[in-house]
């Protein structure tokens, strides 16, 4: 049978893909960036996943303002890398695995989740960066990607207890795949930023820290916070956050944490990421 | 989540934080033409068309005057205020060649290299910045 046996949450900044493409991971605003996920990817490496179900946000590159999906499953063969404005990013072209992914549809679907199914899209930086900072830059992705784009753009974007009861629904539909199979799922997206107004430029370490302290253990404390509070405290871009309430809602009740990197800044944002691993009751 | 199904009072909070326009439904209504004009210069082709004439592509788009000029200014807070969203105002100043960072910026009222200082820093900080009704409060003590 298919299981999840781990969870990442991470940042998809995108000036990250660009100085991982640029060569410019070395340079000093760089290094501490790069450096905290030295771990990460010897540990990914070791891990070895078959399936990563990447959940992200689109930022105006696969949908505009025509379709607005709150929860969309990419259900397709392969997916490459958007021209956001300057290019595709020269990063290796995305597989999908569609047997899993329309399993997972279907399953959501009877379990009263209404997923929006995608085909063909493109993806953008908030689905690329993560791979480049866990997987470095190989030849070809080493996993298969089931892509899960949430709408955190237009308002009002899920719930975060919604996200969190999504990823416990992932779960239940992933344990049913008959085939035996390592898969990872990842929220990413965050920590504390805003990219808009007087008040861009606006971090909250303290804040972005204890989400990180409450995502491992057996409280399901976060599932609670108001988007207001994403809002107020960690900057309009913040609310990227839920989009981790999925991965750490597929983990189960309990979950430890094995690894924890934050940086401020990159770019405009908190770097933040972390492993967790689902504990057995 | 206590009044996430009360849909006036939840968009009631988002008006009381200082320095931001959050993306209502109100706004992405008001500004949908502008955004999609925005979406329109990820093709090469319309970026070039753009760049040899910007008031002539505006004329194709159903933009009011206000929205019109303030394209054309790169008034990212006018653009905002008039429904513009970042991720989409994006596909404007990457036209420009502008980063983030370097777009941004623009909104604060800081030059960028004191908005880059800001951040390398630490960022800005939310003290004070959370709530309009408090911070009047707080002044009114």
């Amino acid at each position: 049978m298919a299981r999840i046996t781990a969870g990442i949450g991470c940042s998809h900044i995108p000036a990250l893909g660009v100085a991982a493409d640029l060569g410019k991971a070395a340079e000093p605003y760089w290094a501490p960036a790069f450096a905290g996920f030295d771990f990460t990817r010897a540990w990914a490496c070791a891990a070895k996943p078959d399936v990563v179900i990447l959940v992200y946000n689109d930022h105006a590159s696969a949908f505009d303002m025509k379709v607005i999906p709150t929860f969309a499953i990419g259900c397709g063969d392969r997916y490459a890398p958007a021209d956001e404005g300057w290019g595709p990013r020269p990063v290796p072209v995305v597989e999908g695995h569609p047997d899993l992914a329309w399993h997972i549809a279907q399953s959501l679907i009877l379990d009263e989740f209404d997923m929006t199914i995608i085909n063909e899209m493109d993806v953008d930086h908030g689905l690329t960066v993560p791979l480049t900072m866990i997987f470095g830059q190989p030849a070809t992705w080493p996993v298969k990607v089931i892509p899960l784009a949430v709408n955190v753009v237009t308002y009002p974007p899920p719930t975060g207890n919604r996200c969190w009861a999504l990823g416990e629904a992932i779960t239940r539909a992933v344990a049913s795949f008959p085939e035996d199979l390592n898969v990872q799922i990842w929220g990413t997206g965050g920590m504390s930023h805003q990219l808009q107004g007087p008040r861009a430029g606006l971090i909250n370490a303290d804040w972005d820290q204890r989400f990180l302290d409450r995502l491992s253990g057996g409280s399901d404390e976060l599932r609670r916070i108001p988007h207001i509070e994403y809002l107020r405290e960690t900057g309009s871009e913040g609310i990227e956050m839920v989009m981790w309430l999925i991965m750490r809602g597929a983990l189960g009740r309990r979950a430890r944490e094995i690894h924890r990197h934050y940086h401020v800044p990159a770019s405009n944002t908190a770097l933040g990421h972390i492993i967790l691993e689902p504990v057995k009751d | 989540m206590s009044n996430a199904s009360d849909i006036h009072a939840y968009l009631a909070e988002f008006d009381d934080i200082p320095g931001t326009r959050v993306y209502t439904a109100r706004r992405a209504r008001q500004g949908y033409h502008l955004n999609q004009f925005a979406m329109s210069l990820m093709k090469p082709e319309n970026r070039a068309r753009w760049k040899a004439d910007e008031a002539g592509y505006l004329a194709d788009w159903p933009l009011s005057d206000d929205q019109k000029a303030a394209v054309l200014a790169r008034d990212y807070n006018r653009l905002l205020d008039l429904g513009g969203n970042i991720y989409f105002m994006a596909k404007l100043f990457s036209t420009d060649g502008l980063s983030f960072v370097q777009a941004v910026s623009t909104m604060t009222g800081m030059s960028v290299e004191d908005y880059q200082a800001m951040m390398i820093a630490g960022g800005r900080s939310p003290e004070g910045l959370r709530s309009l009704a408090d911070a009047a409060a707080r002044k009114d003590a």
